[in-house]
């Protein structure tokens, strides 16, 4: 399953809507309910499913669901 | 402050009909800024029209006066029209907060016997969950679909397109039952605060007396239209006296909260201490740029605004904030700092002339000044809540000798401020917003991993109070990250995300008394490293 795939599927199970479709430059005005609680609980949920940790300096870098996808994408690759 | 004409006390002919009727029409009522700041404005005449057209269709539906309809939306344009169409027709209108989970819904649609909520078509299926145990709910009205879904689940616009808008609010006493918002216990089910049109008097008085709004301001309240800041004064206050307002549908942003603040020339701003300090821990750089000219007024509401933030805003922004204090149900602001009285940071400030506050002891004994007791209210302020709805009872427990128990606890110091101490119940104040510790509990327990609960309010520096759960695992469960993030996102979907535990705890077991009930306070002593004080009565 590819990246983006997986992380929609984590959004959907956050955010519990299944109509979630993430794109890289959507924020979070464009999806309901994501405000800064809820947040914490996607970055735990994506940290336990990737097997990953994200610094406090990495969670402040991120704008849109791109800047996240990527910095995933870096972890696993490393 | 507005004045009754011919005794017509209705809010939604208030705020809106009656404005064009002084010469408001043409006026903004408000500009919406969307979440991708697209803007439209609206004027009283719109929202008027709006509205009116809106209460023609509940009225077509067959919604009578005393029934009720619950707005669940995140912030929206429609938010507006609905909540005052509804009062128009005297239909009772109750405002749910955008993310409440399926539990938190059902709680409070059940327990009102709602006949309508006008919503999104992305709530629907969070709706469809629970529709099946939801008998007297009728009608789904839905913001954003062109056609009929089905026979009960129907276009907001198509509706909107049918009406004619030919409505005027019948003449409306005082008494008439107006708004509903939940509130949460520290024990059981939330209860329905239910408010009388009457409310207005005190709506208007104090966003003129305290917020100092009047005709030329441009003010924000970023509250959510789901708590009673959001209707006290992101709607009522503010309109009964034809005050423009902006709304913006986005949600936290430091750098764009600043933008609209000096863009949009706001003169009287009206946030949250979480939202303060979350802008205090911003690089100061952030702010240097800003002209912030026009903004003559800050002011604070939800929690106890610590001094660091009143030093930060004289500092960075060149403006005191004034801290205000009121409850779901107080209606209105009771007691305050604001312009013209000394600010004493930290407190709550002085009551409104004609409130009467005391400190009373639990037996009754009203204390002197610096002496922390219960706040309580010389109840018959025109904002006081008509009712917990279903729960006369528990409405009737509040109200001792003639004073309303607020639950808070406090004390008056020598020169007549009001100071903030705590709470007398279990409730948690997270951000602003009541958690009953019972709700997050119950939620807790329905996972099967989870074998007991405790849950308290623990002090944080962000949010005031954080939400820290202890569960004891059965047996067979081994604690793991995947069983964080399963409680997280249980108590998320089944509460809301402000009740997601902050902290879990996982313990060998949870104090309870030797009748079963739950000991937060050894908990929370335990938590805190403090003396757990008097436990003969703890279960061995």
């Amino acid at each position: 399953m590819e990246l983006q795939e997986k992380l929609n599927e984590i959004f959907c199970q956050v955010f519990d809507d299944d109509d979630i479709r993430i794109l890289p430059e959507m924020t979070a005005n464009d999806v309901e309910g994501w405000d800064s609680l809820s947040h914490v609980n996607l970055i735990v949920a994506i940290e336990s499913r990737f097997g990953i940790d994200f610094s406090q300096k990495e969670l402040l870098t991120f704008k849109d669901v791109g800047d996240l996808l990527n910095c995933i994408r870096g972890k696993i690759a490393s | 402050m507005i004045g009754i004409e011919n005794g017509q006390y209705n809010i939604g002919h208030i705020c809106s009909r009656q404005q064009c009727e002084l010469g408001k029409g043409a006026k903004t009522a408000f500009r919406w800024i969307s979440p991708r700041q697209e803007i439209i404005d609206y004027s009283f005449a719109d929202l008027d029209a709006e509205s009116s057209r809106f209460a023609q269709v509940l009225q077509t539906l067959g919604f009578a006066p005393g029934e009720i309809l619950f707005t669940f939306l995140p912030k929206a344009p429609e938010q507006f029209f609905t909540f005052l169409g509804a009062l128009k027709l005297q239909v009772i209108c109750g405002t749910l907060f955008s993310n409440f989970g399926d539990e938190a819904i059902l709680d409070r649609l059940g327990d009102a016997k709602a006949k309508g909520v006008v919503t999104k078509r992305s709530f629907l299926k969070k709706l469809g969950r629970i529709r099946d145990q939801l008998p007297d709910l009728e009608y789904l009205i839905v913001i954003d679909i062109e056609q009929h879904l089905a026979t009960d689940i129907l276009s907001y616009p198509a509706l909107m397109r049918e009406a004619s808008g030919d409505f005027t609010a019948p003449p409306t006493p005082a008494h008439t039952p107006s708004v509903l918002h939940y509130t949460s216990g520290s024990t059981g089910k939330p209860k329905g605060v239910l408010h009388a049109h009457r409310s207005v008097l005190q709506q208007s008085r104090t966003a003129a007396e305290v917020l100092q709004l009047g005709d030329t301001d441009i003010f924000w309240c970023t509250a959510d239209q789901g708590w009673v800041t959001g209707t006290s004064y992101g709607i009522i206050g503010p309109w009964s006296l034809g005050v423009t307002q902006i709304h913006y549908g986005g949600g936290y942003d430091a750098k764009l909260w600043f933008d609209l603040l000096q863009n949009e020339a706001v003169t009287v701003w009206y946030s949250a201490p979480t939202a303060l300090r979350m802008l205090m821990r911003e690089d100061a750089a952030l702010y240097r740029p800003y002209r912030l000219g026009a903004l003559r007024h800050i002011f604070s509401v939800g929690e106890p605004l610590n001094p660091e933030v009143i030093n930060w805003a004289r500092l960075t922004l060149g403006q005191d904030i004034y801290d205000t204090w009121f409850q779901t149900e107080t209606g209105a602001i009771m007691i305050s700092n604001r312009p013209g009285i000394e600010i004493r940071p930290g407190s709550m400030g002085l009551p409104l002339p004609g409130m009467e506050p005391a400190i009373i002891a639990d037996d009754g004994e009203i204390l002197g000044n610096d002496q922390q007791g219960n706040l309580c209210l010389k109840s018959g302020w025109p904002s006081m809540f008509a009712g917990y709805l279903n729960n006369d009872t528990v409405y009737r427990q509040k109200f001792k000798n003639g004073y309303y128990y607020t639950g808070d606890t406090a004390l008056r110091d020598a020169d007549g401020y009001y100071w903030f101490k705590g709470r007398s119940d279990d409730v948690i104040n997270t951000a602003g917003h009541l958690i009953s510790p019972f709700e997050v509990e119950s939620a807790l327990l329905e996972l099967e991993e989870v074998a007991e609960s405790g849950v308290i309010g623990a002090p944080d520096e962000l949010l005031y109070e954080k939400v820290v759960a202890f569960v004891h695992l059965h047996k067979q469960y081994a604690w793991s990250k995947e069983l964080e993030v399963r409680i997280r996102l249980h108590v998320s979907n089944r509460a809301s995300s402000i009740a997601t535990p902050q902290e879990i705890i996982v313990v060998g077991g949870i104090p309870k008394n030797k009748s079963g009930k739950i000991m937060r306070r050894v908990l929370k002593a335990r938590y805190l490293g403090q003396d757990v004080g008097d436990i003969s009565t703890l279960e061995e």
